[in-house]
């Protein structure tokens, strides 16, 4: 751009409008934490299901363990993010927000499910509705109707898980995750990279 | 009676930074140099006018060793694009007519 004598209002509007067109909707990719913890969540579920239902194994609670390893993965990777991020829109400040508000929720929720009695019959219930609230929010925030839709269906599970005991819980759980953040996610991942590269 | 468009954004690279900004939390210098295509130069020049003028916010920090500018619009900013973009309006309709 060059410095200018002659800039008429007329410029000057129509340069406002490229320059606001550029940041609209504008929004870090964010699907490596619906895939990272979509999957880790789903093979837990699975394989916590197998260990308990089909071969009795006592311990079977203890992949869960993994839950906290992905805590400080998911830490590190977004501090190593933070320092590469050149633009924050609003959007991803509140997405910061509504993630670091579910966050805190599950952390909650473990504990009551540790430090309470027979909570864990209905802990997968609460989980489900944390995973659509945080889908059902972000979907609407990025404009993103598979995660919308992905959130709404956790609504529903999250009712139907009541009327199931633990070991079925345990498959709702990995269902409700496959439809709020994994399919979603690879969904977004794609339509991000499509729009990078026509861009590119 | 035309109100007179304040010189400081009624100029093509300041206005696009505050363009720029006016839609986001904040923004590093590479990512509006990018987006405006100006030379670190001129943009440099451009966003202390801004700063001095106190529309925008200028932080310098470093990270991992490498120089990190980032900016952010003010309310005083916010304001001052708001009237701006007001007075442009009166201008154009004018125009119209």
């Amino acid at each position: 751009m060059q410095p200018d004598k002659e800039f008429s209002p007329q410029d000057s509007l129509a340069l406002i409008q490229t320059m606001i067109s550029k940041t609209k909707d504008s929004f870090a990719d964010n699907t490596f934490y619906f895939l990272f913890w979509g999957w880790l969540v789903f093979g837990c579920s699975l394989v916590s299901y197998s260990l308990k239902v089909l071969l009795h194994y006592p311990n079977h609670y203890f992949i869960w363990w993994l839950i906290p390893v992905g805590g400080v993965i998911t830490w590190v990777y977004g501090a190593r993010q933070a320092k590469k991020e050149r633009v924050k829109s609003f959007v991803d400040e509140a997405l910061d927000h509504v993630w670091l508000g579910v966050g805190l929720a599950f952390f909650v929720l473990v504990l009551v499910n540790v430090l309470g009695s027979q909570t864990w019959q209905t802990a997968f219930t609460y989980y489900i509705l944390l995973y659509g609230i945080g889908t059902f929010v972000t979907g609407n925030l990025i404009r993103f109707k598979p995660l919308v839709l992905g959130g709404l269906i956790n609504f529903v599970l999250a009712v139907v898980s009541v009327r199931f005991g633990y070991d079925s819980q345990l498959l709702i759980g990995a269902l409700a995750i496959l439809i709020s953040y994994i399919i979603p996610g690879h969904l977004l991942r794609a339509r991000l990279q499509k729009n990078t590269s026509q861009h590119a | 009676m035309f109100k007179e468009l304040d010189p400081i954004l009624h100029s093509q690279l300041r206005l696009a930074v505050m363009s720029l900004l006016i839609g986001v939390k904040e923004a590093d210098f590479t990512f509006i140099r990018e987006k405006t295509n100006a030379t670190a130069g001129n943009l440099s020049v451009q966003v202390q006018k801004l700063k001095d003028a106190g529309y925008i916010e200028v932080v310098k920090q470093f990270k991992d060793n490498y120089p990190l500018t980032t900016c952010k619009i003010t309310p005083k900013g916010i304001e001052a694009f708001d009237a701006y973009v007001k007075a442009l309006q009166q201008y154009l309709q004018v125009g119209k007519g």
